[in-house]
């Protein structure tokens, strides 16, 4: 970031605007921008579901309201919004209100502490694994506020299993970022991602040493977003919709937007542990390929490693939507046990295999090397 | 059962996905698991039984295809066949393949929502959405057959209100859905997931069925070779075996509507080479304004998708029935909810409720 | 009664076409008949008001061991036997009969309205049921009422 900021206070010195100035405003614009990328994102995510759901099921998709249905969400959106707030008589009105005011808060948050490329990080704190983990887990406490406070009995057995869910798969992801972080030898997310960039692209990557944890890790994060086949909290044929069933216009809009803002940072997340974050599958940035090292290129690399973030991102959303097309729910019973039974005990096989290729290799991370 | 301030009642429905607004079921859950279950039904009731002795036969025709209207013909059928009955009427064979043929589509096309539906309640959306492409294929045929597309009032006493048409559409239809049914197997029936949602789930012993008066699939996948077609008289010129599945549990119940299929697409089959040797309709037509059922009682039933369906006449004479009652297969495995879920818990209710395969309106006549 | 007494009873029943028409005892002969002949299924129960003060009660049953039907049937005023300890499914049937006609079904505990609401009064089915309800749509009063 440093790059880009002294780009930004020199501009700024040369109309003779203060470096306090600078260095305020140079934190809050991107910030802004990002939180409103997120919402766009997020509107982009939902059309996108949409369209593969139905094509995965033979169907068009929406396609009506503007080009290709591009406006649909849009419509919808702007339907949620001008749609009537109803509170139950019997809620605990305070509680019913603040819940989804409190939802959206993590995974604003979030947002603020990844890595989006090289020099583009708002939070760059010595331990934002750990940070990720908590936020990334913070939403279930608004869902328990809107199952309680809905007063509604489909909410709370929502609510109820949403907890019991978070609980039981918190526990081996856990396990798996600690062997991410064995690995790279550090909580920071950054340097997570670059202990992955040896020369070999990406066969450098975490997912080959700890292709266990991956497939642990994705599973985690399906059962922590509710997402098909872990979402119980929300199943339709048998509560409903779950916590948010009393929920409508714009606070069930916002419960809406930040499942999909989740979706969409933890499969971030999950690529930057796994996939090498920003960096390049080749080993060598593209830029770089065609433009050599010129200060145009070194400016376009930044691009690029968003691009890259966001591809890898996208690789895990459009897993999760397959995933959904497919499967059933699981039962409730059976997502605990699955849990408790399977993956936590792989997920602990799973660290001592990190362990004992870490000491194996010599501390490298890259098996080639 | 006494109820103490730990347990939860919950009404599951009417307002309900999964229950569409015609079933009530009210529940007291400890936890999750399910201490009773009570059916409330007549969200739909309609007094069909009631209308009957106020109409005469040609006028009370066209409501029976809405007792079921996922497999309206089996309801013409009996009405139809329980006046030829008691007239003396005997149908031609080539009316009674094209009633057959009729039938088994309907009886396809009705299995084919079930599986659609009951994926759909285990939380698979995708499963929807090809069967009712498969469905749409059997609907758009009998639109152009009938003109409608779930009442078909096709049938009618002596015989049909017009001659088969179009008979390659079916021959297409039989010759894609193997394909397609071989396809929703590879997702769905050996899906780890779907198979620890559905088996050893909601077993049913046989004897509890039989006592429970549970017809049908149901019983059949509890391994009760009971099937009203195999001394059907419509059925006597055609080669075919009961689907007995011995598993009992609402795997089996999905295997055995498959297995089903199957069987009625080779009874289609049958039906469309005797169609095909037998070009003339020879129908028994009479003048349905002046039918008068002889003084007496009548009973016919007919394997219906969800069960045995029967229908008892009583007449004096007139040109009204004197009492007209229908026996529907859902009406007994709703009643039978009440002991079958006691003890499992809710997300398996849903699957077992699912898999039992109930229609409301036929439940509520 | 013993078997054999029951066998004679049945044995002495009147047949109409192929019903038995019991006059009583209907409980134990659908016993007899589900322990020694295993008519162990109970397709439906059929009630039929005969417009003079009594209902006709036919019992639909079948083995399916023997592959075989039977019909029972029996005339009652207003107040039957329940077998519903016998047959699980005969206390839907019976509770639809109370619904429709108001027949009370001694033995069996569970009679409620079933498609009427729980306040309605008179029994559809019978025959000298009068429809001047004023909750249906066709009545006067109702139309007035509009």
């Amino acid at each position: 970031m440093n790059y880009l900021y002294h780009l930004y206070i020199e501009f700024l010195s040369k109309y003779g605007i203060s470096e306090l100035f600078g260095n305020i405003t140079f934190y809050i614009i991107p910030f802004c921008i990002v939180a409103i990328a997120l919402l766009i994102v997020v509107l982009v995510l939902v059309l996108a579901e949409r369209k593969l759901l139905g094509w995965l099921t033979q169907r068009k998709g929406p396609n009506r309201v503007g080009f290709w249905g591009l406006l649909q969400t849009i419509a919808d959106a702007f339907k949620l919004l001008i749609k009537e707030n109803i509170t139950p008589v019997k809620a605990d009105k305070f509680l019913y209100n603040l819940a989804p005011i409190l939802v959206f808060i993590p995974v604003m948050t979030i947002v603020g502490i990844i890595p989006y490329s090289s020099e583009f990080t708002f939070v760059d704190t010595s331990t934002n694994v750990i940070l990720y983990l908590i936020l990334a887990a913070f939403p279930v406490l608004s869902i328990f506020m809107a199952g309680w406070a809905s007063n509604n009995k489909y909410s709370l057995i929502g609510s109820a299993r949403a907890i019991a869910q978070i609980l039981s798969y918190e526990v081996p992801m856990a396990f798996v970022v600690l062997s991410v972080i064995v690995l790279a030898g550090s909580m920071n997310l950054k340097e997570i991602i670059l202990s992955q960039s040896l020369t070999h692209g990406a066969l450098d990557w975490f997912c080959i040493p700890c292709i266990l944890g991956f497939v642990i890790m994705f599973i985690c994060t399906l059962a922590e977003l509710n997402r098909c086949p872990f979402d119980l909290p929300e199943a339709e044929s048998e509560l409903i919709c779950g916590y948010n069933t009393e929920y409508s216009g714009m606070r069930f809009a916002l419960f809406y937007l930040s499942e999909y803002a989740l979706l969409f940072v933890s499969s971030i997340f999950l690529s930057i542990m796994f996939l090498g974050g920003y960096l390049s599958p080749f080993g060598f940035y593209i830029s770089h390929l065609i433009f050599g090292d010129t200060l145009f290129a070194n400016i376009l690399i930044y691009f690029e490693q968003v691009f890259w973030l966001i591809s890898k991102a996208s690789i895990i959303i459009f897993l999760i939507i397959w995933i959904r097309a497919t499967l059933p729910r699981l039962a409730s019973f059976d997502l605990l046990k699955f849990s408790w039974a399977y993956l936590l005990p792989i997920s602990i096989f799973n660290l001592l295999l990190v362990v004992i290729f870490k000491f194996t290799t010599g501390g490298t991370t890259c098996f080639l090397s | 059962m006494t109820i103490t301030a730990t347990t939860l009642k919950l009404n599951l429905g009417p307002q309900h996905p999964s229950t569409h607004g015609v079933l009530r079921l009210i529940l007291e859950l400890d936890g999750e698991k399910i201490l009773s279950c009570e059916p409330d039904v007549g969200y739909l009731h309609r007094g069909m039984e009631k209308m009957a002795e106020n109409m005469t036969y040609i006028q009370y025709l066209p409501t029976v295809d809405r007792i079921d209207y996922l497999a309206g013909c089996f309801y013409s059928e009996l009405l139809c066949r329980t006046v030829e009955k008691a007239l003396g009427i005997e149908l031609s064979l080539r009316v009674k393949a094209i009633r057959v043929a009729l039938l088994e589509l309907n009886r396809i096309s009705s299995h084919l929502l079930w599986i659609g539906a009951f994926l759909m309640d285990l939380g698979a959306v995708s499963p929807f959405f090809y069967t009712m492409r498969e469905r749409e294929l059997i609907l758009r045929y009998f639109e152009k057959l009938t003109g409608q597309r779930m009442m078909y009032n096709y049938f009618i006493f002596g015989g049909v209100r017009k001659d088969i048409e179009h008979i390659d559409d079916i021959e297409e239809i039989i010759k894609i859905l193997p394909e397609k049914l071989d396809d929703y197997e590879k997702i769905i029936t050996n899906n780890p997931i779907f198979l620890s949602r559905t088996k050893g789930k909601g077993i049913i012993e046989p004897h509890i069925a039989i006592n429970n008066a549970i017809t049908g699939v149901n019983l059949r996948a509890s391994g009760v070779n009971y099937d009203v077609r195999s001394n059907d008289y419509l059925y006597k010129n055609f080669e075919f075996s009961p689907v007995v599945i011995n598993e009992k549990d609402a795997w089996a119940r999905y295997k055995a509507r498959i297995l089903e299929i199957k069987e009625s697409i080779k009874l289609i089959k049958q039906a469309l080479e005797i169609l095909k040797k037998e070009q003339s309709l020879n129908q028994n037509l009479i003048n349905p304004l002046t039918i008068k059922l002889p003084d007496g009682e009548y009973y016919h039933e007919i394997e219906a998708p969800r069960g045995m369906a029967s229908i008892y006449i009583k007449s004096t004479g007139l040109d009204k029935p004197y009492r007209l009652k229908w026996r529907t297969g859902s009406y007994y495995s709703v009643n039978f909810l009440r002991s079958l879920l006691v003890g499992e818990y809710l997300n398996d209710a849903i699957a077992i409720f699912g898999s039992l395969d109930v229609i409301l309106p036929e439940v509520d006549k | 009664m013993n078997t054999d007494e029951l066998q004679k009873f049945i044995n002495e029943c009147k047949l109409d076409g192929n019903k038995i028409c019991v006059e009583k005892n209907l409980h134990e002969t659908l016993d007899f008949l589900l322990n020694n002949y295993s008519f162990d299924m109970l397709k439906s129960i059929t009630c039929i008001d005969l417009s003079n003060g009594q209902f006709e009660l036919i019992y639909n049953l079948y083995s399916t061991e023997n592959e075989e039907d039977a019909v029972i049937s029996i005339k009652i005023t207003h107040e039957a036997e329940s077998i519903a300890d016998l047959f699980e499914s005969a206390k839907a049937d019976e509770n639809e009969i109370y619904d429709m006609f108001g027949i009370k079904f001694i033995g069996n505990e569970n009679l409620k309205r079933l498609y009427m609401p729980e306040d309605w009064d008179g029994y559809p089915l019978r025959k000298d049921y009068i429809q001047d309800d004023t909750r249906l749509a066709w009545n006067d009063n109702n139309s007035n009422n509009a």
